[in-house]
């Protein structure tokens, strides 16, 4: 029996050296994923470019453009006399923001009641830089609109303090996107890759009409089931381990708890994707079908984890049935241990979750793919 | 090697229905050990469904199928190691080498570390690969191929090979070269179930079934298929023009002028399947005379296979 596995898992092997681009996608492509992921969110936003269109000409309106570049937010792009400028800037996606300082601004600046007034003009289509310029805007805004109300109120700007608050935040000090986006990252290309190479394991079989063959000589289907599981689950370990080292030694993203349960719970974690995995190759005729059927699988797994918006904000019902998802529990799991450095006392919920998921996952897959390929 | 007088396979009133459609209608046969069953039919006439319901592979609606002294669908595990199977389409694995797919199969079937070398030695002798040992398999042409595929099905030494339409898409040379090698076996006692649709290898088995839609039609050897099936003989025809014979030699049939059971083209010539050809042989050159067609040759002949086959499926 252990040498028929061994058989197969070597055939499996062969098949992984020699078609190059499958092993390469499984190790490297999660990786790079992070890496771009990582890359693009571990820095606040800066230098995004502003318009601006000073009617104004004075010292107190050069001031604010000076304060707003000051940021590091934003990159004066121009300075223009028209509005047909930035139209037509805004249309080509070329600015984030246009500010436009009316012509009255610094006689209302000085004059003892007046109301400066300032026009923002932001680019909406792309709401996250749009977010990140209307913050520093109303930052630089909120400190001179201060600076006025203490100058007209003739106090001394010096012994005077306003409301202010302390912030401290917990598991994320520089409130890092990167800490936030790469484990997240990291649990859901760890999905794809072991969903789509073990959808393949069967069907790829199929199409080629070796299948049969590998039905008719004398290994059970615990054997085939086996043999064709081992690679899975180590190319998937080999991966998992490889994106937690990329985003460890490139992102700084802390390994607070403790790295054996992490490993443990990955390894199982493993075992569930690869039940689904199982089940699709099954069901699939060809490669191309088990792709898009994992394809599909992953894209609503990613609504349910909470990565692209708080799951906690949907409605109960999606609520629901996100706890049925592996991936909400594992990136649960893996945000857990890796930023709060939580331990099964804290998880506990999540494994216990993903522990049943796995045994009736398990369980059906065991009986289905075996009723399939006897 | 078991060979008590039973039959190696024997199959009754085996039924498969898919929905409404029957593909495989209440059939029996035997097939004995040592000797090279055809299993006959057009495509979709039930061939492969009864092939693969054989090694457990369908389920079989009705019906019984033993191989080997053992029901199929209640212990072909135990049996496995003893059959053979090359499947419709290529059944090795396109992107291991020569070899690694021999030592696969070998290993799959429990070789051990002598049997396998020497196995291996002679299968890639007798499929004609050695040297090539190390190159992807799918770089062998399609003849090449279906002899690694075969050499790979018997590397265990089945006692019974399960054969569908193992020469599909291969050119005649490396078809009558596959045959050969089938004739080596069978004279070592393995027992060859084979399904074709090409009517000339049928003419190479022992003993044949021919299935349409789903039934046996004929059964025994190609002899005594075209003893019972051949109701007349076979008139030869070499015409100038043999589309237009047919026509008016058909013509001349609907109305009555000319009594035989069978007008079929063959390559360029004509065949007229009728008893007492004798008699018709004038008639059959007065009609074609007729119509300014010159016969360069007209001659009475046994009839073949493919003969036999299209008369009875007329029926």
């Amino acid at each position: 029996m252990l040498r028929r596995i061994l058989a197969l898992v070597k055939k499996e092997f062969i098949h992984l050296r020699n078609d190059w681009w499958m092993p390469a996608f499984m190790l490297f492509g999660g990786a790079l994923e992070l890496l771009a992921v990582g890359w693009a969110t571990s820095r606040p936003m800066t230098n995004l470019p502003l318009m601006v269109w000073d009617q104004d000409k004075s010292a107190a309106s050069r001031a604010i453009v000076v304060s707003l570049e000051n940021t590091g937010t934003f990159t004066l792009e121009d300075q223009v006399s028209d509005m047909d400028t930035i139209e037509y800037a805004l249309d080509r996606g070329k600015i984030t923001a246009a500010i436009i300082i009316p012509p009255d601004y610094s006689e209302e600046m000085a004059s003892h009641n007046g109301s400066p007034s300032l026009a923002v003009i932001l680019n909406g289509a792309e709401s996250i830089p749009a977010r990140e310029a209307l913050r520093a805007i109303e930052g630089v805004t909120r400190s001179i609109g201060e600076k006025i109300v203490i100058e007209r109120l003739g106090l001394d700007p010096d012994t005077f303090a306003g409301f202010d608050f302390s912030l401290r935040v917990w598991f994320n000090e520089a409130l890092s996107e990167a800490l936030y986006s790469t484990p997240a990252e990291l649990g859901l290309m760890l999905e794809f890759t072991v969903l789509l190479f073990a959808a393949l394991s069967f069907s790829r079989e199929r199409e080629l009409g070796t299948l049969e063959q590998l039905l008719v000589m004398p290994f059970s289907s615990l054997e085939i089931m086996i043999g064709k599981a081992i690679p899975v689950i180590i190319v998937g370990f080999l991966d998992f381990v490889l994106m937690l080292g990329m985003i460890h030694f490139a992102f700084d993203v802390p390994v607070r708890g403790s790295l054996t349960l992490l490993m443990i719970l990955a390894f199982g974690y493993l075992f569930v994707e690869l039940g689904k995995g199982m089940v699709i190759s099954v069901i699939s005729k060809t490669q191309h079908q088990a792709f898009l059927i994992v394809m599909l699988i992953g894209m609503s797994d990613f609504m349910f984890t909470g990565y692209a918006a708080p799951v906690e904000g949907m409605p109960q019902a999606i609520q629901f049935i996100a706890n049925a998802v592996p991936a909400y529990h594992w990136l649960a799991i893996v945000r857990g241990i890796l930023l709060k450095g939580s331990g099964l006392d804290v998880l506990w919920p999540n494994v216990l979750a993903l522990g049943i998921i796995g045994i009736v996952i398990g369980t059906f897959s065991w009986r289905f793919v075996r009723r399939n390929l006897d | 090697m078991m060979n008590n007088g039973k039959p190696a396979i024997t199959v009754r009133e085996l039924t498969k229905n898919f929905d409404s459609f029957t593909a495989v209608n209440a059939i029996d046969f035997d097939v004995y050990h040592g000797e090279i069953f055809g299993f006959l039919g057009p495509n979709g006439s039930g061939k492969t469904t009864t092939i693969r319901m054989m090694l457990g592979l369908v389920e079989p609606s009705s019906g019984t199928i033993d191989v080997l002294g053992t029901r199929v669908n209640q212990g072909v595990g135990d049996i496995r190691p003893r059959l053979g199977y090359m499947s419709q389409r290529f059944s090795l694995y396109n992107d291991l080498s020569v070899l690694q797919n021999l030592q696969f199969y070998g290993k799959a079937y429990g070789l051990n570390k002598e049997a396998m070398e020497q196995r291996i030695g002679e299968a890639l002798e007798m499929s004609g690969l050695v040297g090539r040992e190390n190159t992807q398999t799918k770089e062998l042409s399609g003849g090449w191929r279906q002899r690694l595929a075969l050499s790979a099905a018997i590397l265990h030494r089945p006692e019974v090979l399960f054969l569908d339409e193992p020469t599909a898409g291969v050119d005649p040379v490396s078809r009558r070269a596959f045959w050969d090698l089938l004739y080596k076996f069978v004279a070592e006692g393995i027992t060859v179930f084979v399904t074709t649709h090409y009517m000339d290898e049928a003419e190479h088995c022992h003993r044949l079934a021919f299935i349409q839609r789903g039934m046996i039609i004929a059964y025994g050897s190609p002899e005594q298929i075209k003893h019972e099936k051949m109701q007349g003989q076979v008139l030869e025809i070499s015409p100038s023009d043999s589309i237009k014979s047919i026509k008016v030699l058909r013509e001349a049939q609907q109305e009555d002028r000319l009594q035989v059971e069978e007008i079929e083209l063959y390559g360029s010539l004509v065949h007229i399947i009728a008893v007492d050809l004798e008699e018709k042989k004038l008639l059959v050159k007065e009609i074609l005379g007729q119509a300014d067609i010159d016969i360069e040759q007209m001659t009475i002949i046994e009839p073949s296979l493919e003969d036999v086959f299209i008369a009875s499926m007329r029926d």
